[in-house]
C-alpha cells in the first residue's frame, strides 16, 4: 500500500497538484470539490426534505432532473477527489477518517439509489400534498440526510485529524 | 479597519474562540453543511428562475427556501465566529472582501426580485417559461452564491487565511 501511495504522490500528477503555484492547480481543484459537494448533497437534500413533508406543493416527479445534477456533482467530486488524494496519497491513506468518508459515501449512494427506485416504483403523484410517502421511504430520507451529512463531517475532519 | 480588527481580537470572545481547538473545526463543519443547503436549495430556485426544470411550479420551488435561509444563518453565525476569532486574517484579505461583495450582490439581487417581479413570477406554474427579467435575477443569484463559495475557498490561497 505504501509503495503505491508513494508512487502516486511522486507521480507528475501528484507533484503538479501539490506543488504547482498556479491558481488553477490545488485551489481550483479544492473549489470544484466544494461545488460538487454542494450540488450532489444539496440535490439529495431537496428530495429528502420533500419526502419528509417539506414543500408539499412540489410534485416529486418534477424533481427527477435533480438526479442528473447528482451525477454531475458526483463525477466532479470523483475526479477532483482522486486528484486531491494523489497530491498527498501517503498521508491520506493513513487517515482512518478518510476510509470512514469513503464508506459513508458508498452507503449514501446506495441509499440515494434505493430512494430513487422506491419513488419511481411507487409512482408518487406529488401535487398538492396528497401523496402519502410510505414509511420505509421517509426512513430512507432521514438516513440519507444523516449519512450524506456524515460524509461532509468526515471530509472536513480530514483537514484536522 | 486594522484598529477595529485589533480591538476585536482583544475581546474576551475572540480569545475564547481561538483558545479551544475544537471550536474552529466544529464551525468549519457547520459552515460546510450550511453551504450545501444554500447552494442546493437556493441554486435549485435560481435554476427554475432561469427557465430550467420547468415541470416545477415556481412557488413550490420557493417553498423550500426556509431551508436555504437556515443554511445561510448557520453560515452567518459560524462565519462571524471565524471573523471575531481571527479578524486580522480577513480585513486585509482581498478574497474576503470579494466574498463580502458577492454576499451583498446576492442580497441586493434578492431584494430587487422580491420588490419587483417576485409576485408575478411566483404565479408561474408547471411548464411555464420564465420572463427574461426572472432569468437575469436567477443567473445573477447563482453567480453570486458561487462567487461567495469561490472566494471563501480562496481565502487561504490569496490572503493566507485558514
Amino acid at each position: 500500500m505504501t509503495g503505491v501511495t508513494a508512487w502516486l504522490e511522486g507521480s507528475a500528477l501528484g507533484v503538479w497538484t501539490r506543488e504547482s503555484p498556479s491558481i488553477w492547480a490545488y485551489p481550483t481543484i479544492l473549489t470544484l470539490h466544494t461545488i460538487g459537494l454542494g450540488v450532489l448533497v444539496g440535490a439529495n437534500a431537496i428530495i429528502d426534505f420533500r419526502l419528509l413533508g417539506f414543500a408539499p406543493r412540489l410534485p416529486l416527479p418534477s424533481l427527477s432532473p435533480l438526479y442528473r445534477f447528482m451525477w454531475a456533482g458526483f463525477a466532479i467530486n470523483a475526479v477532483t477527489g482522486v486528484l486531491l488524494f494523489v497530491s498527498s496519497a501517503t498521508t491520506k491513506a493513513r487517515q482512518p477518517v478518510f476510509y470512514v468518508k469513503l464508506a459513508l459515501i458508498a452507503l449514501a449512494l446506495a441509499i440515494t439509489a434505493a430512494i430513487r427506485a422506491f419513488t419511481t416504483r411507487d409512482g408518487l403523484p406529488g401535487g398538492a400534498g396528497a401523496d402519502p410517502v410510505p414509511p420505509r421511504t421517509t426512513r430512507l430520507a432521514v438516513l440519507s440526510l444523516i449519512v450524506w451529512t456524515g460524509a461532509i463531517v468526515a471530509g472536513r475532519l480530514m483537514a484536522y485529524l | 479597519m486594522n484598529g477595529f480588527a485589533a480591538w476585536l481580537q482583544s475581546t474576551a470572545l475572540s480569545r475564547i474562540i481561538v483558545q479551544y481547538p475544537w471550536i474552529w473545526p466544529l464551525c468549519e463543519i457547520i459552515h460546510f453543511i450550511g453551504l450545501t443547503l444554500v447552494i442546493g436549495i437556493a441554486g435549485f430556485f435560481d435554476l427554475r428562475l432561469m427557465g430550467f426544470m420547468r415541470r416545477v411550479p415556481v412557488a413550490a420551488a420557493r417553498d423550500l427556501m426556509p431551508l436555504a435561509i437556515a443554511g445561510f444563518l448557520m453560515n452567518l453565525t459560524t462565519g462571524a465566529t471565524f471573523f471575531v476569532g481571527k479578524p486580522d486574517q480577513y480585513v486585509n484579505n482581498l478574497a474576503w472582501w470579494a466574498k463580502v461583495f458577492c454576499l451583498v450582490l446576492a442580497g441586493l439581487n434578492a431584494m430587487i426580485f422580491e420588490t419587483t417581479i417576485g409576485v408575478r413570477t411566483m404565479a408561474l406554474g408547471a411548464g411555464d417559461d420564465t420572463p427574461n427579467a426572472a432569468k437575469i435575477v436567477g443567473a445573477v443569484s447563482l453567480a453570486s452564491w458561487l462567487g461567495v463559495l469561490y472566494w471563501g475557498r480562496m481565502l487561504p490561497f490569496i490572503g493566507n487565511a485558514f
